[in-house]
């Protein structure tokens, strides 16, 4: 597919990534994938369970090695974590002894900034995701959304360039869910981040993303790029549209042709593939 | 007379509560009667033994009635107090030592594999050999003085915490150092932010236990060689044939015995508490 936009900030290039255990058989996760990201693009990955979409954010995010090909970012190799990429995980993550808002600044005490300067900024951001009387409670307090949302606020609050998103919202029920996205689509227009989110679920993809990728089972690849073309600010109601739901209908008939091609489809170990709608 | 009395069943008495109780589960009771309940139990038990050994004119070398180990209780404290002095330094430095020691080598064996496959099955299998039959080679090693009741308390109560710490370190969260990995957290940041709180708990509960068995292993030094503690006065009493005053000092014991857990149980509940709020 071509490339949209003229910046290539996220850049990930015939990336593969085979798993070996032992001298057991090799598992080939993810396999040639190819494509960039222009600044300030929100792009989601859309792909069924276990297709290997995480494996590819985890390497875009430097917590996992590729074994062939390669990532930059920012015209940066991609090798080792860095502080202007934000990760946010499928699960919240809190630790459990930390009030919401201590919870918030623990990038900050990571990183060692001064605290001080990132406080209120930390406030602010709960006091934008609806937290402002939970500051201080506990994550065992806090409900599942609530504590999602404490997530969030981590992960804007170091500032960082690139958001990536491993299905942050799969573990909420749907009504929260949609509430989360209205809530991430608002944080970002405002805070305007460079976004890459994984999700399989095809809705929550055309809502969120500027742009979909659409990846097939293992050993993973992208068969499709699609760009979204609704403009933003963009509220819920375009979920009703039939504009949407064309989209929707479209995407879904592709994730369903990858399943069946891709059950047809043994791992290859050790020879990367070249991808097919690279 | 009624003070001492009153305050010998709970804990002197308490492993060998029979299993007939009093029924005690009215409705109007059930609040009070974790306390109640264990406090009637014991006292029917001091009740039946008096009236038992009365009754059968059991000789008090044999089994003294509690009327009567109350009573030594109160003539010999002072000396008793005495003795419990070196018993319970013996068993704090050990407890400490062993704390850390085990802390220590539970550290070492979560960060580097090559050590841990190299002592952790061999710690395990060490745990197998009764340590008490050790006791004699540490005053063959460290002569009569208290350095090696010491040591060999050390010894005994050293493993329940390296096991429990280890097992504390290796089950956190990995999510939670996936994300302090994702923040270019150091190693050690990773240990002090979110391991050691983690572990805190499998630490603590190898401690407790740690704690009981200090003061087991310093009154098993003090069997084989001491001239003062507890261990000591109760095979001092044991050659007078003094039963009683057995009994006083195996009192004195428990009450220290529970002291030193108390404590351990407290900083416990002081640490999580200063975990909760922070």
């Amino acid at each position: 597919m071509p490339v949209v936009g003229r910046e290539r900030y996220v850049e990930v290039a015939e990336v593969s990534k085979v798993y070996r255990a032992g001298t057991a058989e090799a598992i080939e996760a993810v396999s040639s994938v190819s494509f960039t990201v222009p600044r300030g693009q929100f792009v989601a990955v859309l792909g069924p369970s276990g297709c290997g979409k995480s494996t590819l954010l985890m390497m875009l995010g430097g917590l996992e090695s590729v074994t062939a090909g390669h990532i930059a970012v920012g015209g940066e190799p991609m090798t080792v974590p860095r502080t202007s990429i934000g990760i946010m995980f499928q699960d919240p993550t809190l630790l459990p002894w930390k009030s919401a808002l201590d919870n918030v600044l623990f990038p900050i005490r990571v990183l060692k900034r001064p605290l001080n300067t990132y406080r209120d900024g930390a406030r602010e951001l709960l006091e934008r995701v609806g937290l402002d009387g939970f500051m201080h409670k506990k994550p065992h307090e806090l409900s599942g959304g609530m504590r999602q949302r404490v997530a969030i606020c981590r992960t804007l609050v170091y500032d960082p360039e690139l958001l990536l998103m491993d299905e942050p919202f799969s573990a909420l029920d749907a009504i929260t869910r949609d509430e989360m996205n209205e809530l991430l689509l608002d944080l970002w227009q405002q805070y305007t981040k460079t976004a890459l989110f994984v999700t399989h679920s095809i809705r929550e993809a055309v809502f969120l993303a500027d742009r979909v990728l659409v990846m097939t089972r293992r050993p993973a690849t992208i068969v499709e790029d699609l760009t979204i073309p609704f403009a933003r600010p963009r509220p819920m109601a375009i979920g009703e549209s039939r504009e949407f739901n064309a989209i929707c209908g479209h995407l879904r008939e592709r994730v369903g042709e990858s399943r069946s091609r891709a059950n047809g489809h043994r791992a290859e170990p050790n020879r990367a593939r070249p991808g097919p709608a690279a | 007379m009624t003070a001492e009395y009153s305050a010998v069943p709970r804990i002197a008495i308490a492993p060998a509560r029979p299993a007939g109780k009093p029924a005690l589960t009215g409705p109007r009771l059930s609040q009070a009667r974790p306390v109640i309940l264990p406090l009637m139990t014991a006292a029917v038990v001091l009740l039946v033994w008096q009236i038992v050994v009365a009754v059968l004119r059991i000789p008090a070398v044999i089994l003294p009635p509690p009327a009567e180990i109350g009573y030594e209780l109160w003539r010999v404290l002072p000396v008793l107090l005495h003795h419990a002095v070196p018993t319970t330094l013996d068993s704090l430095m050990a407890f400490f030592s062993a704390s850390a020691l085990g802390v220590g080598v539970a550290i070492v064996i979560t960060y580097s594999p090559f050590l841990r496959d190299m002592l952790y099955p061999n710690l395990v299998l060490f745990q197998l050999i009764p340590k008490v039959a050790l006791a004699p080679l540490f005053v063959v090693w460290l002569g009569i003085g208290s350095q090696s009741r010491v040591a060999f308390a050390t010894f005994v109560s050293f493993f329940p915490v390296v096991i429990s710490a280890a097992v504390g370190f290796a089950n956190v969260e990995c999510s939670a150092l996936r994300l302090c990995r994702s923040l270019t957290a150091s190693e050690w940041q990773c240990f002090t932010i979110v391991r050691f709180p983690f572990a805190l708990p499998a630490i603590f509960s190898g401690m407790k236990i740690a704690m009981t068995m200090a003061v087991i292993g310093v009154i098993i030094g003090e069997f084989i060689s001491a001239q003062a503690g507890l261990g000591f006065y109760i095979l001092y009493a044991s050659s007078r044939m003094e039963t009683a005053v057995i009994f006083a000092a195996l009192f004195v014991l428990c009450v220290i015995g529970v002291a030193l857990f108390g404590a351990v149980a407290l900083a416990e509940e002081l640490v999580r508490r200063s975990y909760g709020r922070r």
